[in-house]
């Protein structure tokens, strides 16, 4: 299996390139054209609810709420598959080479079929603010996983601590401990910074980040369009 | 079984084509396409209403229903306005067409041939080219969004664009698009709109089918197909949330 990253960094595609028998799992929606000889089967995940005992509504929101994969398997030879995301930006491939990748749930497009992915993972649960559907997926395996971004990715060798606002996480590898906190000394600065929550990483690790927030630019957008 | 190919288009600053009837040069591929044309006297370009940008001095414009009523009315299906705008150079000139989404646009040479376009996907077109609505029955209706096609025929340049970047890709033993990517192709080849094989009812998802995703296009035999990086129907779904709620009173 080949993996080529075209037209980045604002609107790229992974180009998969798969000999017979091989597969990958991607997000559902994100194919955008393949070679006929691509079997394709979707499967469902439960989705993780999030966690916090305050935000018990959105919980039952996402509660039981499933995500879904599409299992890409090539029949013959030389077979091409076209993935993208759906919000401009770039996209890189990690190599997973056993441990584990956490990946934001809008990051996430595909992983190698040795990769075992797991949306249910809570750690992040209670970074899911003022009704965000954030969700978290680990990564555990070996092989490729491709990321994506709103904006342009860029990568942080984390080795001490790091500060990252949660919209901006793109994934990190799980050697990484963090705590989820607020930005500034007090709730109410960290409000009025607009900065919300925060993410302070501590350990050695690779870190991948967005130069866009996309719940940011929801908002921007939101109150100009029409009531749904 | 042959491979399909895959033929990217080099992405440079810019895009010339020595073999265009106009000339012409397309800056800033692919993520913020602009194209200028340059006209000597008494020649004519046409354009979609909107799409342009600046143009110098001695260009006359003009906004027709070109090729009568019934045509344009192909082409309200297709998507497209009904008006054409023309520019004639009164003298030698240049006029520039940006079209809306930021993304792509491509120089296809009509030879002959017939060029099927995705709606929203015409920017311009030199003379002797002739634009036509094509009415897809079933076909277009499934698709939903998905594909409803003009007709782009003659001897002559096309341009046309797209959202996010494009790709050219020479089909040589048959492709899958999702119906919302396809941006245009060549009419060599043979397309059906289909649902996409693990959507397929008796799969175990039966009801995945919202906002006609999951339908695909099957093209089969020889030509090229030109697919979008993006396409604005994910990213409606995904802006949608943050549109504030009715109020239920």
């Amino acid at each position: 299996m080949q993996t080529e990253i075209l037209c980045r960094p604002a609107a790229s595609v992974a180009r998969i390139q798969m000999q017979e028998g091989e597969s990958i799992t991607c997000e559902v929606g994100a194919m955008i054209a393949m070679s006929t000889a691509i079997n394709v089967e979707t499967a469902a995940r439960k989705r993780g609810s999030s966690g916090g005992g305050v935000l018990k509504g959105i919980k039952r929101m996402f509660a039981g709420e499933s995500f879904f994969l599409n299992h890409f398997t090539a029949t013959a030879d030389q077979q091409s598959l076209i993935i993208g995301p759906s919000l401009l930006g770039d996209i890189v491939s990690h190599p997973l080479t056993g441990g584990s990748l956490i990946v934001q749930g809008s990051s996430w497009l595909a992983s190698g079929a040795d990769i075992e992915i797991d949306a249910t993972w809570q750690g992040l649960g209670n970074a899911l603010f003022s009704g965000e559907a954030m969700f978290w997926i680990k990564c555990t395996g070996t092989g490729d996983v491709l990321l994506s971004s709103f904006g342009a990715i860029y990568e942080v060798v984390v080795d001490g601590t790091y500060t990252v606002d949660t919209g901006h996480i793109v994934a990190f590898e799980d050697t990484l401990g963090f705590t989820v906190g607020k930005s500034a000394g007090t709730w109410l600065n960290s409000f009025l910074g607009g900065e919300g929550l925060v993410c302070k990483f501590e350990g050695h690790g690779k870190l991948y980040c967005q130069s866009h927030n996309p719940p940011n630019f929801g908002k921007l957008l939101g109150p100009m369009l029409k009531a749904r | 079984m042959s491979e399909t190919s895959f033929v990217h288009q080099p992405l440079g600053k810019s895009s010339t084509s020595a073999d265009g009837k106009l000339a012409f040069e397309i800056f800033e591929r692919p993520d913020f396409s602009i194209l200028s044309v340059k006209l000597r006297t008494g020649e004519k370009v046409f354009a979609e209403p909107g799409a342009m940008a600046t143009m110098t001095p001695g260009v006359d414009l003009k906004s027709s229903f070109r090729g009568g009523f019934g045509r344009s009315m192909g082409r309200l299906f297709g998507g497209e306005s009904l008006l054409v705008n023309t520019y004639t150079a009164e003298q030698d000139s240049e006029v520039t067409f940006a079209p809306g989404p930021a993304g792509d646009m491509v120089h296809y040479r009509l030879r002959g041939g017939n060029l099927m376009l995705q709606r929203g996907a015409f920017v311009a077109h030199s003379e002797g080219v002739e634009i036509t609505g094509k009415w897809q029955g079933a076909k277009g209706f499934f698709s939903g969004q998905g594909l409803v096609l003009l007709k782009a025929s003659g001897d002559g340049d096309l341009f046309f664009n797209a959202y996010g970047a494009i790709l050219e890709i020479d089909v040589v033993d048959g492709l899958v698009v999702d119906t919302g990517y396809v941006v245009a192709f060549e009419d060599t080849l043979g397309y059906k709109v289909s649902v996409m094989k693990g959507l397929r009812p008796g799969s175990k998802i039966k009801s995945f089918l919202f906002g006609g995703e999951g339908l695909v296009v099957d093209f089969e035999g020889r030509g090229k197909v030109w697919v979008q990086t993006r396409d604005v129907g994910p990213f409606l779904r995904w802006v949608t949330p943050y549109r504030p709620q009715k109020s239920r009173d």
